[in-house]
């Protein structure tokens, strides 16, 4: 039954001499190693995608980072979209107000105002001025002076260095100008017993667990640090370390128990999956 | 309006008197709340319900009558179908200021065409703003609130903060201590969660004043919510992908946050082809969570409603000729299960959808564990106030307080509370504010220091950089 998409991968036959001959079926199955994958002439290839990931010596890294940033990449669209303020590209063009205004020019008054009810920029577009900005300056617009530099170009042998965050990028979106802060902050942690103590001197209950706020020379530095930007302040990610993200069945909704081998997604049961290959799959393949 | 030209250099504190009202204005992404506020002329507080107007924040445009709607015109819509919605502001800050201006115009101030007027009548010349943003704003995007304010609409004063902040002021939800905040004063130790329509964001206030390094965002909002559920009911049932308004609507009547998602998932589990669990019919636990949800058609049924499911409906109306459109009663209908559910936790569990953010009560314990204080992290854990929109959903709260617990010592006290009105507390923190006279004198930026001192310094004095 060699159908178009099918096709047997006779492996190579040698008839081998018995000594004892018998009126059996004139062919044996062996098993050769290697077989048509390395003989050129005999390698139609396979357009099943599984089988070639397999067989061909399997994928090489490459392989599978592209396969893997074509789903990364298929998630976040999904996630843009679901992020997104109006729905596929809405169009909508005011009305003309009825009469002209006093005084109202319809563009604006002054030079400012013009631009920017002129402007067609989204959301996107300012946030990559702000992060040019910061590349370019170092440091927010308003803030009164720079943060010191982060890093110089060090010449303290690799091996010497201690390791410091980038801020903008790492998980922890604290802004630098935390670790070059005036040394009441890290001794924050060692303050305390010391200020315990003094609540001990008065009463001799528990020492442990009663935590005192912080001096108000602490808080009043902590409120004067400058507001993060837009980037700093979003969620990190969950630790590595945490559960993996679940997966749902596509059609029903329960927890996903099969995968689907063509497209990845998961299926709760024989029944969904069944719907599923009748009318879902294949979205990501084509 | 402002007849000034543009070029005017002159100082203008000495000859323009000083702004006697206040309107403050919480410019949401999904709704504007705009209610005016005097200081200390009339002995009563600000009133949420009766002082303060929320107006919706977007123009739509309905292609079944061809009519484009803008801010509050939307109440005069009586077909909600597919109905395109543009909103001028974008993952929480105004960025499209041509809307942004129609949907003020026609709220705020008087509006020519209009002939009932605007909503709320307002003379911009005697009027200090009180504006809201979202918190870690791009300044290109503050010093456009500012140009627009001032030189655009003529404000005569100004104050630009972010919208937790105020919440400061508002009175406290919790009951032992909401007696003992008088109007004007701020709450000590506050940790604002504010669960609005673009994102979540959370922030601890000392007195009224953030503290920045512990400020995050979680960028799943009421929309985010809205478009899973829109995408979950376009797979399995009907497309709905067009009708924002609907499913808007379907999400605040239907969609709650279970606090135990993996035994309601078990409830509403069909079964497998080898391991059928009982179908709906026969008064089984999953019952109450599977609804059958009537949309409406806009000629018999304005508003749809939903009703405990009934498996048999559909044959039923097909056999007594409902829903065939042959002349009589027409009722659509859809089944609702699991989706209920599914997809406000993703606000609990981003990770569902692929998005790399861990849930709420995780970003809440990132952002406490900057402080470095464990006994500033136990005052603000004992303080939590949930606001916004997206808070309504019932079950939130509950959640949200048990993740926390389970997460923290047992010996910390965790209090978690809703706003009583989650979606005007800001409004009517702003409005306690604004009776204060000296505080408002402190923080008010007047149209003269604009023109004198120039924008950067007015976004200085904003953040808290100046003068405090």
């Amino acid at each position: 039954m060699a159908t178009g998409a099918l096709r047997f991968r006779t492996p190579h036959i040698d008839e081998l001499p018995t000594t004892q001959s018998r009126q059996a079926p004139g062919f044996a199955w062996v098993a050769v190693a290697g077989g048509a994958q390395e003989d050129p002439s005999k390698n139609w290839g396979t357009t099943n995608r599984k089988r070639a990931r397999v067989s061909l010596g399997g994928q090489t890294d490459q392989q599978r980072e592209a396969v893997s940033a074509k789903q990364q990449r298929e998630i976040e669209r999904k996630l843009r979209d679901l992020n997104s303020d109006n729905a596929k590209d809405v169009v909508i063009d005011l009305p003309k107000k009825h009469g002209v205004g006093v005084g109202g020019v319809k563009a604006g008054k002054t030079t400012n105002t013009k631009k920017i009810l002129a402007s067609g920029k989204n959301f996107a577009h300012y946030l990559d001025d702000e992060e040019a900005e910061i590349a370019r300056t170092g440091r927010r617009d308003g803030e009164a002076e720079a943060p010191p530099p982060p890093q110089r170009a060090s010449k303290t042998p690799l091996a010497r260095r201690k390791t410091r965050e980038d801020s903008s990028i790492s998980g922890s979106p604290a802004p630098s100008t935390m670790q070059t802060g005036p040394p009441l902050l890290p001794r924050g942690a060692q303050a305390l017993p010391h200020l315990r103590a003094n609540e001990n001197d008065i009463e001799n209950e528990d020492y442990d667990d009663t935590p005192t706020l912080p001096s108000d020379a602490e808080i009043e530095y902590l409120l004067s640090l400058p507001p993060l930007t837009y980037t700093q302040a979003r969620a990190a990610p969950p630790p590595a370390t945490g559960p993996a993200p679940r997966r749902f069945c596509e059609t029903c909704g329960y927890w996903g128990r099969v995968k689907c081998s063509k497209c990845g997604t998961m299926t709760c049961s024989v029944a969904c999956k069944d719907v599923h290959d009748l009318d879902k799959c294949m979205k990501m393949y084509t | 309006m402002a007849r000034q030209k543009p070029t005017t250099t002159t100082p203008l504190s000495s000859s323009a008197p000083a702004p006697n009202r206040t309107l403050i204005l919480d410019n949401g992404a999904h709704t504007l709340k705009a209610g005016f506020s005097t200081p200390t002329t009339t002995d009563r507080e600000p009133n949420a319900a009766t002082d303060s107007h929320t107006i919706p924040n977007t123009i739509a445009r309905s292609h079944r009558d061809k009519r484009t709607y803008i801010g509050p015109e939307l109440a005069d819509c009586a077909d909600f179908g597919e109905l395109a919605f543009r909103r001028p502001v974008e993952r929480g800050y105004i960025v499209n200021w041509e809307s942004e201006k129609a949907v003020w115009e026609r709220s705020l101030f008087g509006f020519e065409g209009r002939g009932e007027g605007a909503v709320l009548a307002c003379e911009p010349q005697e009027t200090s703003l009180v504006l809201t943003e979202a918190p870690n704003a791009p300044a290109v995007l503050q010093r456009n609130a500012d140009e627009m304010v001032f030189e655009e609409f003529g404000f005569g004063g100004l104050f630009r903060t972010t919208a937790p902040a105020l919440c400061a002021y508002a009175p406290s939800p919790f009951p032992s201590t909401a007696s003992s905040s008088p109007s004007g004063l701020p709450l000590e130790c506050l940790l604002v969660i504010d669960a609005g329509h673009s994102h979540t964001t959370i922030t601890p206030l000392y007195h009224g004043r953030p503290l920045h390094t512990a400020c995050r965002r979680l960028e799943v909002g009421g929309k985010t919510i809205t478009n899973q559920l829109k995408e979950l009911i376009s797979q399995r049932t009907f497309d709905v992908r067009r009708e924002d308004w609907l499913v808007g609507e379907i999400k605040e009547d239907v969609c709650y946050v279970s606090q135990s998602f993996n035994q309601d998932l078990e409830k509403v589990w069909r079964g497998g082809r080898y391991d059928q669990r009982s179908s709906t019919n026969d008064g089984s636990s999953n019952n109450d969570i599977v609804v059958d949800y009537v949309l409406p058609d806009y000629e018999t049924i304005k508003r749809g409603y939903p009703r405990p499911h009934d498996a048999g409906v559909n044959v039923r109306n097909r056999a007594l000729g409902i829903g065939t459109g042959a002349g009589g009663r027409r009722e659509h209908i859809l089944t609702i299960g699991n989706e209920r559910f599914v997809a406000p936790e993703i606000l609990f569990t981003p990770s569902d959808i692929g998005m790399q953010s861990e849930g709420l009560c995780g970003t809440v314990l990132q952002a406490l564990n900057t402080l470095p204080s464990a006994a500033l992290r136990e005052a603000f854990l004992a303080n939590v106030v949930v606001v916004g929109g997206a808070s309504l959903m019932p079950g939130l709260v509950g959640r949200l307080e048990a993740e926390l617990r389970s997460t923290v010592d047992e010996a910390v006290l965790v209090r978690v509370a809703r706003a009583g009105d989650p979606v005007k507390y800001a409004w009517l923190g702003g409005a306690r504010m604004a009776r204060n006279e000296e505080v408002m004198r402190e923080v008010v930026v007047t149209r003269g220091e604009y023109f004198e001192q120039g924008d950067l310094w007015v976004r200085r004095k904003f953040a808290g950089k100046v003068g405090r």
